[in-house]
């Protein structure tokens, strides 16, 4: 039981960086990324093609792919939110939609529906091994990794001026745009760093677990059910989102069996969602 | 005046059509326009939801599951008389939809689509480790084999028949205005008194009833379902780019759509794996340039328009 708990907080970790672009996104633009988890798992092939047909090691391919989906995210932010950001809630989430569409299938006639993995040294070992408990590295490490850019994040969005003018424009669009914050920028500047940490987060799940194209969906109800759980637009508030999906996941797979295990945490998460429809700590939403 | 005769014309046209077509046809057009009467009652009960009551929904292929899967166990596995197994499918797809309501009603906007989604999967998780319908594996509907192609069409068409007519009704009583005034602005509205709430659960649980209606016609002519297949997101990926094409919140716009969907798929079957590509850009290309749809661009600029609820004022 607390091998269970270790390891669903550990994964709550993962879970939650996932969630972080999302939360990002959401909490400055008010736009919800339908195509969050098939933008992940593009980033996760990126890494895959990386190490499998170049040989680069995982470290490298990280930096490739966090690059690529950068660039990625300001294109379309650009090209395709920015342009339907006005015309209301309703377009704007059908064109994500439709991009999360386009994607999966794109990924489904390059890389087939077979199941992948991205191999690498630290998903077998164990960085504590007892009677009681053993933590898996790779888990640890992620979660290492989420706690790291959640705090930097937070640092940057309260303490640089890019932060405040990020956050100027999610409080006040339009004071934000007489005081000479280029919001258009600013939006693109949201995108390019969830782009980012999405893509990390995506090598991680791959080297951790095994994906294939359509995975995306399951990421996606992860990231929101974590971004949800916090209250949308807190990043404290989605590290605990996560942590709060891992261990209902891995604790109801060790009292229900490994088959319901998805099930117990998306019942938990509909339970909340009922119960507090704004988050957990929603009162304190909106840019932490 | 000139309206009704439209409406009347039309109306005839359409209806020999239907009738000469399953006499004449071959059976690959009889299955083509079957299918365009599937998709047409879904994404005219998806528009009702998404179009006119605000609540955009990702989850509705639930009810096209449970619609599937309560055709296939009652049939199946006690011998019920399919049609009467179609029409328990329905009613028990409309207690879902009561039942979950409570706790999705209480989400809004981006949640609610999302909340209705993660029902959907929740239950493909939930049918995959049901032993009852033997996991997640195909499971063959043996009692509509010996259904005719005509038979099957008959069906698709009256379900269709029936989904049109309930919104077009559906539209002309009072919760009809009500669900235009919510659609216009839903504060002014409740301002004015309508009560959201009811109104909004009244759409969906006759949308779910509809789904539950649609999933067992859909499944008479699949004739073997599995979970992955039944609650698969593919079945809102349809209705959603049927009803966008066409013209969210138009009557006319998911007819349009679901006839456009079911040609571009069949085009694209010669392509594997490229027809939900092709959709997906599609779908974007249309919110950005037209965001209103065919036939609510239509409108806009010829004022064109046949089962409109709207009421024209008087010209003198």
């Amino acid at each position: 039981m607390i091998q269970c708990i270790v390891t669903g907080i550990l994964l709550g970790g993962l879970y939650s960086m996932i969630g972080i672009g999302m939360s990002l996104v959401f909490g400055i633009m008010g736009l919800t990324n339908l195509a969050h988890g098939d933008l992940m798992i593009l980033g996760t092939y990126i890494s895959l093609v990386m190490t499998r047909a170049l040989g680069c090691n995982l470290i490298v391919s990280v930096i490739v792919s966090v690059i690529v989906m950068c660039v990625l995210g300001f294109v379309i932010q650009q090209f395709l939110v920015n342009k339907v950001m006005d015309k209301g809630e309703a377009p704007a989430l059908l064109v994500t939609f439709g991009l999360s569409i386009f994607l999966s299938n794109l990924m489904l006639k390059i890389f087939s529906a077979d199941n992948q993995s991205i191999n690498n040294s630290l998903s077998s070992k164990n960085v504590v091994t007892t009677n009681v408990l053993s933590i898996s590295a790779s888990y640890l490490t992620s979660f290492i990794i989420a706690c790291v850019i959640i705090i930097g994040l937070s640092l940057v969005m309260q303490k640089t001026n890019f932060g405040r003018a990020i956050r100027a424009t999610s409080d006040d669009t339009m004071a934000a745009e007489l005081m000479g914050v280029n919001t258009k920028l600013a939006y693109a500047a949201a995108m390019v760093i969830c782009m980012g940490i999405t893509a990390v987060a995506g090598t991680l799940v791959g080297s951790t677990f095994v994906f294939y194209p359509s995975s995306g969906t399951q990421y996606l109800i992860i990231a929101f059910g974590a971004v949800v759980i916090g209250g949308m637009g807190s990043l404290f508030g989605t590290l605990i989102g996560g942590i709060v999906l891992g261990v209902a996941q891995i604790v109801g797979g060790y009292v229900f069996g490994s088959g319901v295990q998805m099930l117990i945490a998306y019942i938990v998460l509909l339970v909340i969602l009922a119960l507090r429809p704004n988050g957990l700590f929603a009162a304190s939403a909106v840019r932490k | 005046m000139k309206k009704k005769m439209n409406l009347i014309i039309l109306i005839a046209v359409i209806a020999v059509m239907f009738v000469i077509i399953p006499q004449a046809g071959s059976p690959y057009l009889l299955n083509i326009i079957t299918l365009m009467c599937l998709y047409m009652a879904m994404s005219q009960m998806w528009n009702l939801l998404g179009g006119y009551a605000g609540m955009l929904s990702l989850g509705m292929q639930a009810f096209i599951g449970i619609g599937g899967y309560s055709l296939t166990i009652l049939s199946v596995n006690y011998g019920v008389n399919i049609y009467v197994a179609i029409i328990i499918g329905a009613v028990i797809c409309a207690l879902f939809g009561l039942a979950v309501s409570p706790a999705i009603f209480k989400m809004s906007g981006v949640y609610f689509a999302i909340g209705t989604w993660i029902i959907a999967e929740a239950l493909n998780i939930f049918f995959s480790n049901w032993k009852f319908v033997g996991y997640a594996q195909d499971w063959s509907i043996s009692t509509v084999f010996a259904l005719s192609n005509k038979q099957l069409y008959y069906t698709a068409l009256i379900v269709a028949v029936i989904a049109v007519l309930v919104v077009f009704g559906l539209l002309r009583t009072k919760t009809g205005l009500a669900l235009m005034a919510i659609r216009d602005s839903a504060s002014a509205a409740e301002t004015m008194g309508v009560e959201l709430y009811k109104t909004k659960l009244k759409c969906y649980v006759i949308a779910c009833f509809m789904m539950g209606l649609i999933g067992g016609a859909q499944y008479m002519q699949t004739a073997y379902i599995n979970p992955s297949t039944g609650f698969s997101i593919n079945w809102t990926i349809a209705m959603t780019f049927a009803v966008i094409i066409g013209g969210l919140g138009t009557m006319e716009g998911p007819i349009v759509g679901s006839v456009l969907y079911v040609i571009i798929v069949q085009i694209m079957y010669n392509y594997p794996g490229m027809s939900n590509i092709v959709l997906g850009i599609i779908a974007i290309v249309v919110i950005m340039v037209a965001p209103d749809g065919i036939m609510g661009t239509l409108y806009k600029k010829t004022g064109f328009q046949i089962l409109s609820p709207r009421r024209s004022i008087p010209k003198h």
